[in-house]
């Protein structure tokens, strides 16, 4: 500030351009600038803040009704007078489908972003590439529908029964993979929540993969690495965080997905140790439910929805947290 | 004491006598290189001798780490290079294409112009090299990490703090984790492509210490940009320009009289 003067009072005897004036224009832009962006930022604390809120106010005639009973209650008796609500369904469903989604998910994203970036010939990687992130515009319902009307009749006519008939009889897979196979259940949903967030995956593993520096790994091979092995002791340790992160996005998503989930879960709130069996999850039990809902039923949807946000920040404090020990163990 | 060891590493080593002509090891004939229709290197003949530093030089685009590329094959990596003529190490044809890539890269090791360790441990950079090729023990893990960090020179700094991450280090120490982790392995050449480039001069006195030692046990081909470095590391030194090997011979002669007019231009620094 003190310089400016300075030098403008200089600027003023040599000539008639004036500085000051310049210069106090370009203040007062820097000025509007400074207080666009912090506005920006402030507003995204103001609208969590009354997300959650709002979530906390409607839910609360239900929290005051079940307390913390309705965290480990399984029924879910909307019309019964009173009506009895418990939310375990919804959130074994939730954490179940989201769980089998990222087992298939993770290993195939990241396989296909290793394949895509170290070992696929040049004329093929534009394609897959494309065709990756065409996955990720497909709008949720469709999948929905292709779920349904598609994947569910196959899965239910080749894949169930294979496995069904496989784990017969074997002590806690049996009771995992038990019949009868249904067009509707968690394993659908699973499957096709990890066909949705596949291209995330993908997509940010080949974009940290790219910055690895080639002589890196022309360090590892130097050393007689094959590929297998320079992409797991080079490649994945270097870009870990991007990695993590691309699959906690991937998560949030997978946690939160409606449309396509709803039209192929099945809508049962009752809890079965089969994979095979209908389910429900926090969304699409609300998704269905929310629009014939009121009073205390609608209270309880609410409190549902508030603890998919609460269950969602716990995955992502997770990760944060791995990804802190993750980095300890590296030695930084 | 760095001091010290720069001034006995430059007045001392160049041999006043040439040493007497080393068994090849490296063997180099009639070698042709291609960067998709770019030929990039144009007959080459030379030998590596059995435990002897040979030194590159040349203008920047000369092919000197081109060559280099091709005594491990790194150039397979990229498609649309190739190379064409005859390398032999020893009865092996390294251009075989049948031939076991990583066999070949445990037996030519490789130290890069820029540091690499591995995003791992200083203790895990060097064991993870071992484990490739052996099995052994904690304990005989524990003496091979210690033996190739003290073969790098750098045991004495990093003893204490084994677990830290690779990349904690200095460049320059960075640069010797490499070279023990190259040793770790027991290549019988190692190549380094502008090892110093990246340095402080104290690193480079040190880098080049090791050079020399290291060449008590392994056969050394360094591309360098510097001349100074390669007249004090090298026995002998090969010239090259635009693809060509211009003139190959005992370092001193090279530096002292060059039977090539490019050769006396560029080290005298009249162009390159």
């Amino acid at each position: 500030m003190a310089d400016m003067a300075v030098q403008s009072d200089v600027m003023e005897a040599a000539g008639p351009y004036d500085r000051a004036k310049a210069l106090s224009a370009f203040k007062l832009g820097d000025l509007t600038f400074y207080w666009i962006t912090r506005i920006s930022a402030i507003s995204v604390l103001l609208i969590l803040g009354g997300i959650i809120l709002s979530l906390i106010v409607g839910a609360w005639p239900a929290m005051k009704e079940y307390g913390f009973a309705f965290l480990w209650t399984q029924r879910w008796a909307p019309s019964a007078d009173p009506p009895v609500l418990g939310a375990l369904g919804p959130i074994y469903g939730t954490l179940i489908t989201s769980v089998i989604a990222m087992l298939i998910a993770i290993p195939v994203g990241i396989g296909i972003a290793v394949f895509l970036t170290e070992l696929c010939p040049q004329v093929l990687r534009r394609p897959i590439g494309i065709a990756i992130e065409l996955l990720a515009g497909i709008p949720s319902i469709i999948y929905g529908m292709w779920g349904f009307f598609v994947l569910g009749p196959f899965l239910a006519n080749t894949f169930q029964p294979f496995m069904i008939r496989i784990f017969e009889g074997v002590p806690v897979l049996g009771a995992v993979f038990a019949g009868p196979p249904s067009y509707l259940s968690l394993f659908n949903a699973a499957l096709i929540l990890a066909i949705m967030v596949l291209p995330f995956i993908t997509a940010i593993s080949v974009d940290v993969f790219k910055t690895v520096p080639p002589v890196l790994k022309e360090a590892a091979y130097g050393m007689g690495c094959t590929t297998w092995e320079v992409v797991r002791s080079v490649v994945i340790p270097y870009t870990r965080v991007g990695v993590i992160g691309g699959i906690m996005l991937a998560l949030g998503r997978a946690l939160g997905e409606t449309m396509a989930v709803t039209f192929i879960i099945g809508n049962s709130f009752r809890i079965s140790s089969s994979i095979f069996a209908p389910g429900t999850t926090i969304s699409a039990a609300i998704a269905s439910e929310f629009a014939e809902s009121d009073g205390l039923h609608q209270s309880g949807l609410i409190l549902l929805g508030l603890l998919l946000f609460v269950l969602t920040f716990f995955v992502l404090a997770g990760a944060r947290l791995m990804l802190m020990r993750l980095e300890k163990k590296a030695g930084k | 004491m760095t001091e010290l060891s720069v001034s006995t590493t430059a007045a001392g080593h160049v041999p006043q006598v040439p040493l007497p002509e080393a068994p090849p090891k490296v063997t180099v004939r009639n070698l042709n290189f291609y960067y998709g229709e770019h030929h990039a290197l144009k007959n080459i003949n030379l030998t590596l001798g059995t435990n002897r530093v040979t030194a590159f030089i040349g203008p920047s685009g000369c092919g000197k780490s081109t060559l280099l590329r091709i005594f491990n094959r790194m150039y397979d990596l990229y498609p649309g290079q190739r190379a064409v003529g005859q390398l032999m190490l020893d009865q092996t044809n390294i251009l075989d294409p049948k031939l076991d890539l990583n066999l070949l890269r445990a037996r030519v090791g490789m130290v890069f112009q820029k540091p690499t360790p591995f995003p791992m441990t200083i203790y895990e950079n060097i064991a993870f090299g071992i484990r490739l090729y052996e099995k052994i023990s904690k304990s005989e893990m524990d003496d091979r990490v210690e033996k190739a960090l003290r073969g790098g020179a750098l045991w004495n700094e990093v003893k204490d703090k084994l677990n830290a991450s690779g990349l904690s280090l200095s460049g320059g120490q960075q640069q010797r984790l490499c070279i023990a982790r190259t040793v770790a392995v027991r290549p019988e050449v190692i190549l380094f492509d502008e090892p110093c480039s990246a340095l402080d001069p104290i690193s480079t006195a040190k880098v080049e210490e090791l050079i020399q030692e290291l060449s008590e046990d392994y056969t050394i081909a360094i591309v360098t940009h510097n001349m100074q470095q390669a007249a004090r590391v090298s026995d002998k030194t090969a010239f090259m320009y635009l693809g060509e090997l211009i003139e190959f011979d005992d370092t001193n002669k090279i530096f002292t009289s060059p039977s090539d007019r490019r050769t006396q231009d560029y080290i005298t620094g009249r162009f390159g």
